[in-house]
């Protein structure tokens, strides 16, 4: 048992190392690099904590198993009882206070941009692409008329569609977020953007997403029994592929069985 | 304490116990609703032409009568598709699908009593009467294969039927086929309690056997042997005849001539048309018999007078009438007419949609069909410009910005005039 405290503490800390040392190698780690600009400085903030955090921790395990080794073995010394050191308190006080000062300071630039609205690109925001309503357990889309500007109530023109957001890639886009009922949370991991959807509150939120494709749309919040079914995605397209699916959306919206492809006529069976 | 620490252990055990072992096997529950009032001995037989025919969840038999896409089983199927090599394949792939995404609502047996339904309103649909609501046949006839997965596509705004549309293609029809089987097998059991109580399998039909009986000679066992007599006499043909039925209303179904389609396109949406749309939906047009606003009302808001009447409940005996005010569906359940201000449209937004349900009516409520009968191509295509109106205040329809803006009625309506 001489040295069971000090393998026991060490062998948590090891793991504990060892398994962020290993998480990108077992696609624990992140989504892939991020797909937006703003993802990438949200990134590095993470990184930098991560770092601060992780030097701290390491620190700790040292101190811990110095101690540990010395002090755990044989040799049962009396121990010596202290009772307060202030230089020690200021320490342990000044010493963190400063790190989340730093950190609290460094970070206003990326999350002002990020949050703070007369920060977001003024075309965009002026011209939402989209109104996402979130319920129980689907996105709902409502994109303006090709055209047009998305108003806050629905309009004659407007486009509906679900569970598929289509955005243009490569520029800023905002969407305005609402909820229908409960709390949900539009989170697009690839993007690092995740924002609550509250009842009441309509919301704009901007992100930018430079790769053409497909990426995941969850929800992030638990809302209710089927949290689960909320998976949606979005699909980033250029200018062009944007403007087609909404006149193709148009195309299914206003198709009144005749002067449009029949949709729902059978299709003849081979 | 120690009484309380040792329950607490026992509780804790449980749980633990409770995740291990196989799971007790799922089976398809009756329909009490409909066999309740049958005597046992006839439940017991439906009970087994059930079993017979369709199987158990976890041993489905693809009854090949159906028009259901089973596919031919491929033993050379690789390890990958390595289900393929099963006969009835696709069935099987659709209830996996099925016991994933939809049982938790729609229950095992298609009864839309799954554990998650009792929180729900609407309820899910009950898929044992073989109704669909939302659907693009004609008046009484069964939903197509594509209406079906158009509704599993986009879910059903409105209620709680959310969309699963990212499931792709592949996967919605495999649902859908699994789904129209579980309504096969319901309408078939519904169908043949119908026809049971026909030749006296009723609980009523025997005990007034026993009763009406003056000698006082006859007994109930007598009585019963008989019906399960008859019953055994007729009970292959009357399922030959039921299935056969069903498989020539779902095969109908998807035939193009079942489908809606209008006449003409539709009606721009001119201030004319809609008010000529507005005066039928008041039933203001004489010879019209229209009377949406009984049940919408006049702002459309589904509060129409219908609503707060107390209505007989159909083919009760003795005849009796709801306890709740306001329409029911054929599932008994009370029912709203649509609120046309909210722009929520179940079964879809597409004018076709709104002119279909117009045309044929709404399956299994009290919405009728008004196609071909009351109304003309165009005057449906009225209350459609009408309808699409309602959430903006009858000013404008829901209609394509391009067309809007070309239209000369319209600009005169946004400039004024």
């Amino acid at each position: 048992m001489n040295r069971f405290w000090f393998f026991f503490f060490m062998a948590a800390g090891v793991a504990a190392v060892g398994s962020f040392a290993a998480a990108p190698a077992m696609g624990w780690w992140f989504p892939g690099a991020s797909l937006s600009p703003l993802g990438a400085q949200i990134d590095d903030l993470f990184y930098l904590i991560f770092v601060i955090t992780g030097v701290t921790f390491i620190g700790v395990m040292l101190a811990l198993g110095y101690i540990l080794w010395k002090y755990g073995g044989g040799a049962r010394d009396r121990g010596i009882f202290t009772h307060g050191s202030h230089t020690l308190e200021v320490v342990w006080s000044i010493v963190p206070a400063g790190i989340l000062l730093f950190i609290a300071l460094y970070q206003m630039d990326v999350w002002a941009r990020y949050r703070v609205k007369s920060l977001f690109d003024p075309d965009a925001l002026a011209h939402p692409v989209a109104e996402v309503t979130a319920r129980q357990f689907e996105w709902r889309i409502r994109y303006p008329a090709p055209g047009k500007t998305l108003q806050d109530t629905p309009q004659p023109g407007d486009l509906y569609s679900v569970n598929d957001l289509h955005v243009p890639a490569g520029k800023p886009v905002v969407i305005r977020l609402r909820s229908e009922d409960v709390l949900h949370s539009f989170f697009l991991p690839h993007l690092r953007v995740k924002q609550d959807a509250v009842p009441g509150l309509v919301i704009p939120v901007w992100f930018q997403c430079d790769k053409v494709g497909e990426h995941e749309l969850v929800c992030a919040e638990l809302c209710g029994w089927g949290h689960y079914k909320m998976r949606g995605q979005i699909t980033a397209q250029r200018d062009e592929d944007f403007r087609n699916y909404l006149e193709k959306l148009s195309n299914t919206q206003f198709d009144d069985g005749v002067t449009t492809a029949k949709a729902d006529l059978p299709k003849t069976e081979e | 304490m120690i009484a309380q620490t040792k329950s607490a252990i026992a509780v804790l055990a449980l749980l633990a116990l409770a995740g291990c072992g196989t799971p007790s096997e799922s089976s398809f529950s009756p329909n009490k609703a409909k066999l309740g009032s049958l005597i046992p001995e006839a439940q017991a037989e439906i009970a087994k032409v059930l079993a017979e025919n369709f199987g158990t969840p976890n041993q489905l038999i693809a009854w090949e009568r159906f028009p259901i896409d089973y596919d031919k089983p491929d033993p050379q199927a690789d390890d990958e598709h390595k289900n393929q090599r099963e006969a009835g394949w696709r069935l099987k792939e659709g209830r996996n699908l099925y016991m994933t995404h939809c049982v938790h609502c729609h229950g095992v047996s298609g009864d839309g009593d799954g554990p998650t339904a009792k929180f729900l309103n609407p309820l899910p649909r009950d898929y044992r009467l073989g109704k669909f609501k939302f659907k693009s046949t004609l008046g009484p006839l069964k939903p197509s294969r594509n209406d079906l997965i158009h509704i599993v596509e986009q879910g059903i705004p409105g209620t709680y039927m959310p969309s699963f549309v990212l499931l792709g293609d592949e996967r919605l029809g495999l649902i859908v086929d699994y789904v129209r089987w579980l309504s096969i097998r319901g309408d078939t059991e519904v169908r043949l309690a119908n026809e049971l109580i026909n030749i006296g399998a009723g609980e009523n039909d025997v005990s007034d056997a026993v009763t009406a009986d003056e000698s006082k000679k006859l007994k109930r066992p007598d009585v019963v042997a008989g019906v399960v007599k008859s019953i055994n006499d007729e009970l292959a043909g009357l399922v030959n005849d039921i299935t056969t039925g069903l498989a020539e209303d779902w095969a109908k179904a998807d035939l193009p001539e079942s489908v809606v389609v209008p006449e003409s396109p539709r009606t721009p949406p001119t201030r004319d048309s809609i008010e000529r749309g507005k005066k039928l939906f008041l039933s203001q047009v004489e010879g019209k018999k229209t009377k949406c606003v009984d049940c919408h009302g006049a702002s459309g808001r589904g509060d129409g007078t219908s609503t707060e009447e107390f209505w007989p409940i159909p083919d009760a005996k003795p005849a009796r009438k709801y306890e709740v005010a306001g329409l029911h569906d054929d599932w008994g359940h009370p029912q709203k007419p649509r609120d046309l201000t909210r722009g929520l449209y179940r079964g879809g937004r597409r004018p076709i949609d709104i002119y279909r349900r117009i045309f044929a009516g709404i399956t299994g409520t009290q919405m009728p069909g008004f196609g071909g009968t009351v109304l003309k191509d165009n005057e449906i295509w009225d209350v459609v410009n009408y309808v699409l109106s309602i959430p903006f205040d009858g000013k404008q329809s829901a209609y394509p910005t391009e067309l809007e803006e070309n239209d000369e009625n319209r600009k005169k309506i946004a400039s004024g005039n």
